[in-house]
Order: structure tokens, then sequence, then C-alpha cells
């Protein structure tokens, strides 16, 4: 026994050891850490490949460790990534995310680089929404619009042609909900949003309706105004087609996309990175795409690039580098093709996306209607409290649905809420 | 024991009754690992898969380092029930055999460990790792599950060597060994299946951990354990059922395998507890 | 060597008690580290007020903001109502799940050690594997449970699982059931074991029928067994996380957000480290007073 406890003991030690010393063996190779949600996502997530493949070809010894968290999550794990003291290199966040991480000075202010490299930002699709405390600390890699696709076999079959607004758009979803093959449970789906997951993804989705209806969460001062009857009555839409199980309930946002391009959705409300799922669904042949029903569409910043602070400056150097490959005209217009969607860079060259993307002009349109509104999902005055906002706004919601609130209330109940967040 | 035949049947129904309902939840895990991921988004369910897609185990296999998860679940097991098991060892010797000064306090602080919440230590924890720099590493989670685990083992060793008269070792000192060597070459090869079951037990408290994973490992996807890189499973953006399943079989398989060899232990180190 | 330096009387344990702390001593210094010294930091933030826990920079002033706003907070005490409800349910259900199956499987009957295997592997099985499990047989839309209840006519709508706090409070409590029974179970049978047949044949002689000798040599018997379980069982559910977290996040509506739960959102959504500790220490404290008043019944067994 002596013997047996002797040999685990070293045994344990052994398997220690051989942990910790592992890694420093293979340290020849620099790691650069970059994590994101886009990764294994079809379009987006090849493109970010093929620029981590041009950073390491053009950078032998350096390679980059490409993580993946969902989007649920990914607030949380990157403020913990952060604050412990681990943040990636590469930081990509979304654009409403970013600002608690700039407030903490958490990400490098980039304004010596772009000097330095002369990258041209001027013309560059959201790039304003990227300063903080008048420094640029990211850089913006997606300015865009909602697009809205519909099956165009599911409408016809019910005699109903794609929806111009509010009203055609509602009754063609109720149309749409059915059970067709008679086991009384709903199988196809007049519409499709995620209803579980974060409150970021989930505020997206809210307010394709609350926009359309005039509803703003706050003003250009960063007043709330959640408590106006054009968010009464944006509320009231959203809860219109939850509550009725217009869409699957329950589903996460990659779901409804997948059950969309699968063909048990009819109307989808997307962004461009939609189209790359829908073309690998089997109902690609049937999907139609086309002008959002809403007026103004949803849209505006995106996601962001940028490079934490608290790192060695041979390394934000090494950064940059991955940066300036990301910005450079050669992927801006490769962003076009791959990703489907409209690169912020004013120097793409998106004749080559239409080949590929036959509604590439109907993205640039949506992104332009979008910006002219103002539209962002950024609400102004509440951008470090943003999750914490976001979580606040999805719950009341589910409140609304779940316990058949009236949303006059509900809009009271957010507006206070709102305001207290605001004054932590 | 005589029975009668109605007594023996409504036993034996009863536990194949009872058995399968209670085992039924890993059945239906296994059923949605080998189904085809289109017929699990319909309705009535089936059964049994009509072609059951085994090759989803090697699909998994190559798409997701369950393998390396699986390594360092391992990893941090070992680490964490050898470090607990030599000092608990130790200590719970210490506290059957010895009055010392404060040892009861420290019986009853162990015993309020043991009701720590995780989420309680794992703030300071994440202070005192961020630190000296043990975020993303192994050693974050081998000691904090050691945490996890000491507490427990100190406990239920010292029952345990309660239970050992101390006959054993004045008999072995009366022979001319020292105390220590009455602990090592006495107590110890009597107590292995006690000693299993502890470590048995301590292995299951380090393998079952996630909050702690999550917290400290999240960029360190190398060090992902098999907990933290099934649940990225499921977060994940297309939810597919059939492939977390066919994960979920691969990452429990081991503990289950570890259960079924030592499952004799764990009850006979019970029971030697209970036995006067 | 009879006598001399290392004769150590232990049946006059007071003497020679310096290898007692010698031997304490590296569990002592560990759990110092590990544990106390964890908890006292945990304790010290939660009289401060900070967001996020950067141990090497000055403390901040103390205050009592933080306890302030927890009792004053609906959601602390919503959490703290999950929690009993948690408790309660869960423990009793595991308990008498686990009782009923070890005296099962303590007959003697062919198949019994596999029957007894089978009883107790939901224990050996990972949490977030339990979760994935019964993430999917409570699927709102394609679970198993739903076909069931559909089925068998209990409903006539899909239950919507995960968006209904009621419903979701009910998968997270089977799904912790499912987990926490076997652990009883073993114990229970542990216990069983160690009553003596000759109990059983003196009772049968004097005519008892099986109930009988249930309620007066079994129960009796198993009570300390039981006691110990329960609080073990209870503390469990107290600390869990993985269930919860991965299943439903603590929602809907906090419909099952246990204290457990609030902590880790508050730490490590919010970021308010301070407020955070707060709730833990409150947490840890309830615990502690609930262990000890369930010790008083079973003293010497923990």
């Amino acid at each position: 026994m002596r013997n047996r406890l002797k040999s685990l003991i070293v045994g344990g030690v052994a398997a220690l050891a051989f942990s910790t010393l592992a890694p420093p063996a293979l340290a020849q190779t620099k790691t650069l850490k970059f994590v994101s949600w886009q990764k294994d996502e079809r379009g987006v997530g090849d493109w970010w490949a093929s620029v981590i493949k041009e950073f390491e070809t053009k950078n032998p010894g350096v390679k980059v460790e490409w993580t993946k968290v969902e989007r649920g999550a990914y607030a949380d794990t990157m403020t913990t990534l952060f604050a412990g003291g681990k943040p990636p290199e590469i930081v990509h966040l979304a654009s409403f995310e970013f600002q608690k991480f700039a407030d903490q000075g958490w990400l490098e202010d980039l304004s010596p680089y772009i000097k330095a490299s002369g990258l041209n930002l001027d013309g560059w699709a959201g790039q304003s929404s990227c300063q903080w405390k008048g420094k640029p600390v990211c850089v913006m890699m997606l300015y865009f619009g909602n697009i809205f696709a519909y099956n165009e076999d599911m409408l016809k079959k019910e005699g109903l042609s794609p929806p111009t607004n509010w009203a055609e758009y509602v009754a063609a979803a109720r149309k749409l909900t059915k059970d067709t093959n008679g086991d009384g449970i709903p199988d196809q789906f007049g519409t499709g949003h995620e209803t579980k997951g974060g409150g970021g993804q989930y505020l997206s989705e809210l307010m394709n309706y609350t926009l359309d209806a005039g509803g703003r969460w706050t003003d250009a001062n960063g007043k709330v105004t959640i408590n106006t009857p054009q968010m009464i009555e944006g509320l009231s839409r959203w809860k219109d087609v939850v509550k009725n199980s217009l869409t699957p309930r329950d589903l996460s946002a990659g779901e409804t996309r997948q059950m969309f391009a699968d063909g048990r959705i009819a109307m989808k409300l997307d962004g461009p990175w939609l189209y790359p799922i829908i073309q690998r669904g089997k109902a690609k042949d049937q999907i139609k795409i086309a002008a959002p029903p809403f007026n103004p569409p949803l849209g505006g910043s995106s996601n962001i690039l940028g490079m934490a602070s608290e790192i060695p400056a041979d390394t934000k150097k090494l950064v940059w580098d991955f940066i300036a490959i990301a910005t450079s005209d050669k992927f801006q217009t490769d962003y076009a093709t791959l990703a489907a969607s409209t690169p912020p860079s004013p120097r793409a060259k998106t004749e080559g996306a239409k080949a590929a993307t036959p509604h590439f002009d109907l993205l640039v349109q949506t992104a332009q209607a979008a910006s002219k509104a103002g539209v962002d999902r950024i609400p102004k005055g509440l951008e470090i409290q943003y999750n914490e906002f976001a979580k606040m706004i999805m719950e009341e919601a589910q409140r609304m649905i779940i316990q058949d609130l009236d949303p006059r209330a509900v809009a009271a109940t957010m507006q206070a809420k709102a305001e207290a967040i605001q004054k932590q | 024991m005589k029975q009668s035949l109605a007594t023996r049947l409504t036993l034996y129904a009863s536990v194949i009754l009872t058995c399968a309902i209670l085992i039924f939840p890993i059945y239906w895990l296994i059923v949605t690992a080998l189904s085809q991921p289109d017929q699990l988004r319909q309705l009535p369910p089936k059964f049994w898969p009509e072609e059951p897609r085994w090759s989803v185990f090697g699909k998994i296999l190559e798409e997701r380092p369950i393998l390396l998860w699986l390594s360092n679940s391992a990893l941090a097991a070992m680490g964490a029930v050898t470090i607990s098991m030599v000092v608990s060892v130790l200590a719970g010797y210490s506290l059957s055999r010895f009055r010392v000064r404060g040892g009861d306090s420290l019986g009853l602080f162990i015993l309020t460990a043991k009701m720590l919440p995780a989420t309680l230590l794992v703030i300071p924890l994440f202070g005192i790792f961020r630190m000296t720099g043990l975020i993303g590493s192994m050693w974050s989670i081998i000691l904090a599950h050691a945490t996890l685990i000491i507490p427990f083992t100190t406990w239920m060793l010292k029952g345990y060597f309660d239970t050992i008269p101390r006959e054993l070792e004045q008999a072995a000192m009366v022979d001319g060994c020292s105390p220590l060597g009455a602990l090592f070459r006495v107590i110890l090869p009597v107590s292995a299946p006690g000693l299993a079951a502890t470590a048995l037990y301590g292995f299951v408290l380090s393998w079952s951990d996630y909050a702690y994973a999550r917290t400290f490992l999240t960029n360190a996807q190398g060090n992902w354990t098999a907990n933290l890189g099934i649940t990225t499973m499921k977060g994940e953006y297309i939810s597919n059922w059939a492939d977390i399943s066919a994960a979920a079989i691969l990452v429990a398989l081991p503990i289950l395998a570890i259960y079924l060899f030592l499952e004799r232990y764990l009850v006979g180190g019970l029971t030697a507890g209970s036995e006067k | 060597m009879a006598g001399g330096r290392f004769s150590l009387d232990l049946a006059r344990p007071s003497r020679q008690h310096w290898l007692g702390y010698i031997l304490l001593a590296p569990a002592v210094l560990l759990i110092a580290a590990i544990i106390v010294y964890p908890l006292f930091v945990s304790v010290d933030l939660s009289f401060q007020n900070v967001g996020i826990a950067r141990l090497d920079q000055p403390r901040r002033p103390f205050t009592t903001a933080n306890y302030e706003r927890l009792f004053g907070s609906p959601d602390f005490w919503n959490a703290c109502w999950v929690t009993l409800k948690l408790i309660l349910i869960v423990t009793t259900a595991c308990c008498l799940l686990g009782l009923g199956t070890a005296l099962l499987v303590n007959n003697r009957f062919k198949g019994r050690s596999l029957a007894r295997l089978l009883v107790a592997m939901p224990w050996a099985v990972p949490e977030v594997i339990a979760v994935v499990i019964f993430a999917w047989i409570f699927d709102s839309s394609f679970g198993l449970m739903n076909w069931i209840f559909l089925s068998l006519g209990f409903i006539d709508k899909t239950i919507n699982w995960f968006s209904d706090p009621t419903a979701a409070f009910a998968v997270v409590a089977t799904t912790m059931i499912w987990k926490g029974y076997p652990f009883v179970s073993i114990m229970c049978l542990a216990g069983l074991q160690s009553i003596p047949e000759d109990y059983y044949a003196a009772a049968r002689v004097d005519g008892a029928n099986a109930l009988q000798r249930l309620i007066y040599i079994t129960l009796p018997n198993l009570r300390p067994v039981l006691g110990v379980t329960t609080v073990l069982v209870m503390l469990w559910i107290f600390r869990d996380f993985s269930i919860i977290y991965v299943l439903t996040g603590g929602g809907p509506l906090k419909a099952t957000q246990t204290l457990s739960i609030m902590t880790y959102e508050q730490a490590f959504s919010f970021f308010r480290m301070g407020y955070a500790s707060a709730v833990g220490v409150v947490t840890l404290v309830i615990c502690v007073i609930a262990a000890k008043l369930m010790m008083r019944r079973a003293p010497d067994t923990l």
C-alpha cells in the first residue's frame, strides 16, 4: 500500500510537472489570443479565417489562437477575461459592448498606430461610434442595415405578397403560423426571433418593432425615453408576435436562422449575415430577399476590432498588424464577397460582391436608411451600463409576455429601472 | 429466506421498473446521440433511431478536442486529489488520534468549509489568482478544486480512522515502529477501502466542478476541462443535440468507468464507518 | 526499542501532541491559504464599494452600503425564497426516492449488484451532462416531455419549459432530484447493511409484518444516516451552481435564481464584487445556522 501510495503521488506530481513544463517547450512560437463569437459562422467566420491566415503568413513564428465564445455569454466572458488580467490581445466586441471596456482603460488608443500606418478612416462607416473620450479605441468592422428574407413558396400558398408595413406583416405572420402535419402542434411559424439568450440579442430583436413604431431607448442627450406612446406601441407589437407564438419559443438566434434556412419559418428580419446561412439551408431556392417592411430598419454599428491596452509594446505592434490586414483594401473588398455584408471601408470594391450576393445594393440601401435615421443599437447615455440595461429590458419584456402585463405599465417600469441604472 | 412467488414477482417488477425509469435519461442521451440531426426536430420522437449514426463519435472527436478536455479534467482531478489526500490523511489521522489544542475548532472549521458555496470563494480566489498570474493556468483550478475536496476528505478520513482500533498502532510501536511508520505500514494498508472511497469521492468532486473552471479557464482553450468544453457546445449558435449528446457521452464515459470499477469500494468504505 | 523517544501511549493522547500538530500542519497551511484567507477577503470585500476585485490596489473605505442594499432588495429576498423552495422540494424528494431505492435493492435477488449499480449511476454523471440530458428532454418544441404530456392528455398545448417560471423551476428541481437521490440511496444502503439481521428475525418471530418492521426497526436505526445525508443534500443544493446556471441561468424572471446564482451574476455579469460578496457572506451565515440546527439531531455522526 505504501508503494501504491508512493506511486500515486509520484504519478500525480509527474503529471503536474508535465503540464506546467509542456507549454514552455513550445514557447518558440508567439501566440496572440483572439476571441470572437463569429468563429465557425458561415461567411464572416470564413473571412476572419482568411485574415488570420494572411497574418500568420506575414508573421512566421506568430500564431493566432482563435477561441469561440457564444454570443449569449460574450459580454460576461470578455469582462471576466479582462478583469482577470488575461485579456485576448486582439479584441473583438459588439459595438454596444466596448464602451465599458474603454471606460476601464482596457482598450488601447489607436491614434498613434493609425497615424503611423497612414490608415485613412475618413468616410469609414460607423467609425464615429468608435471614439471614446475623443480617442479612437477601435475600428468599426461593420455598419449594416437589416434585410428582410421570406420564403416565397410559403407566402404564395397563403396567397400573400411580401408585406410592406406592420399591419401586413403581422397579418401574414398569423396566417403563416400553422400546424402542417395535423398533430396539433404548430411546426411552421410566421417569423422567428431569439427569445432565450443574452440581453443584447434580445434587445436587437425587439428593436425591429420598436423602431418602426417610432420608439427610442434614449434621446440624443442620453435621457431615457422609454415611457412614450411610440415605445409602448412597439412593446405591444413585440408582445403580439411572441405571446401568440408567431415565432418558435425558447430558441437562440442561431437556431431560428437555421429553422428559417430549412423552411420552417416564413419570414425573417436579420442582418446581412443571414445570407450565407440561407445558402446552406434546405429552403434556399424558395427564399427571397427584400427591403424590410419597417421604417427605419434596424441597423447601425455591428462589431468592432481593438487592441488590449495591458499588453507589452512589441505585442501591440503585432496586433496592429492584424488590424491593418483586416482593414486593408484587399480584405475589405473580400469582406463584401465572403461575408456578404457592406464593408465599412469607402475604398472597398464591391462590384465583385454583387455577383456573389445579388441583393448587395439592397444592403447598401438599408444601411444608409439606418444611418440617416440615426439608428444604432447603442443607446446614448447608457453605453457603459449596456449589459445591465439589456438584461433588464429583456427581463421586463419577458415578464410582460409571461404575466400578460399591459405594455403601458411595462414601459413605465422599464423607464424607472433604466434611470436607476443610469444613476449608478 | 422464503418468499412467495407473488412477492418475488412484485420485487422483480418493482426493481426493473424503478431502474428503467431512473436510467431512462441516460438511455435517452444515447438515443439522441445516435439520431440523425434533422430527425430530432420532429415529433413523435423515435425510441431508437432508424439508422443509428455511429459515426457521430468519430465526427465529434475530430471536430472538438474532447480528448484534450478529458485529459485536462483528469489532470486537474489527479492533482487536486493527490494534494488533498496527502494533506487529509495526515490531518484526519491527527484529528482522530491526538488531542490537539485547537483541533476541535479546526474540525469545526473544516465542517463549515463544507458549506462554502463555490460562488462565494470564487470572487476572492479570482482576485488572488489574478494577482499571482494564475488565471488560465491549470494550477488555478487544481488549487480551487483542493478547496472543494479537503473539507470532505479530511472529515471522511477522520471518521474512518476512528473506526480503526488504536491497538493496531500500539502493537506496531511496541514492535519498534515510529508513529509515522505505524501510520504508513499498518494503518494505511488496513484503510485501503476507506482511502479508495475517499479518493473516489474527491475525484468525482473535482471532475464535476464547473464554476471554477468557468471563471478561471475561459481564455485558456488549451486548458479547458470537459465540463467547460461541453457547455461551450451547448451555447453554440446552432444547437445540434445529436452532436452535443455524443460529446456528452464521451465526456461522461471516463467518470462512469471509474465509478463502475470502484463502486464496490464506495459502499464498503461507507459501510465500514458505520459498523461498530 | 520499547520505550524511548518514540514511544507513544495512545491511551493517553494528551501527551506527545507535537506530532499531532505536525501532522495537522500541512492541512492547516493549505486550508489557511486557499479557504480561510479567501473567506476573509470575501468578508472584507463585502464591506467595500468594489466593482472588480483587484487585491493589489489599496482598500476602499469601509461601508455597510452593500448590506443595506441587500436587505432592501426584492431580488435578494426572491433568491432566498427560491433557495428555500428548492431545498424543501428537492431534499424531500431525494430522501424519499433514495430511501425507497435503497430499501428496494437491499433485498436479495438475482442481479442485485447490477440494480445497485444502476440505481446509483446518476451520481457519477457530471452535472453539466445531466443538464444536457434534461434540457433536451424538456425542449419546448421537440422535447420528449411535451410529447409524453400531450399523448397522455395532461396538456393540450406544448409547455414552454424555459419561458415559464413555474415550469423552469420544475425542470431544475427534476434535474437536481435525479442527480441527488443516488447519494441518499448509497448512504442508506450502507446504513441498512449495518442493521443486524437478528432484529428483523426477532421481529418476525413476534409477528411483525413488513410495514411494521420498516417503521419500528429500519427507520429508527437509519435516523443518524438519514440525518447526516439530509444535511449534506441541503448543503449541496445551497451550493449548487452548475445545474441551475447552465440550465436556466437563473431565469426566467429570476424564478430559478438561488442565492448562489445571484452571487455569481452580481460578481461576473455586473461586476459588483463587493455587493456579490455580501450576498455570499449572508448565504454562508444562513447555511451555517441551518446546518447547526440540523446537526443537533445527529451530533456525533457529522
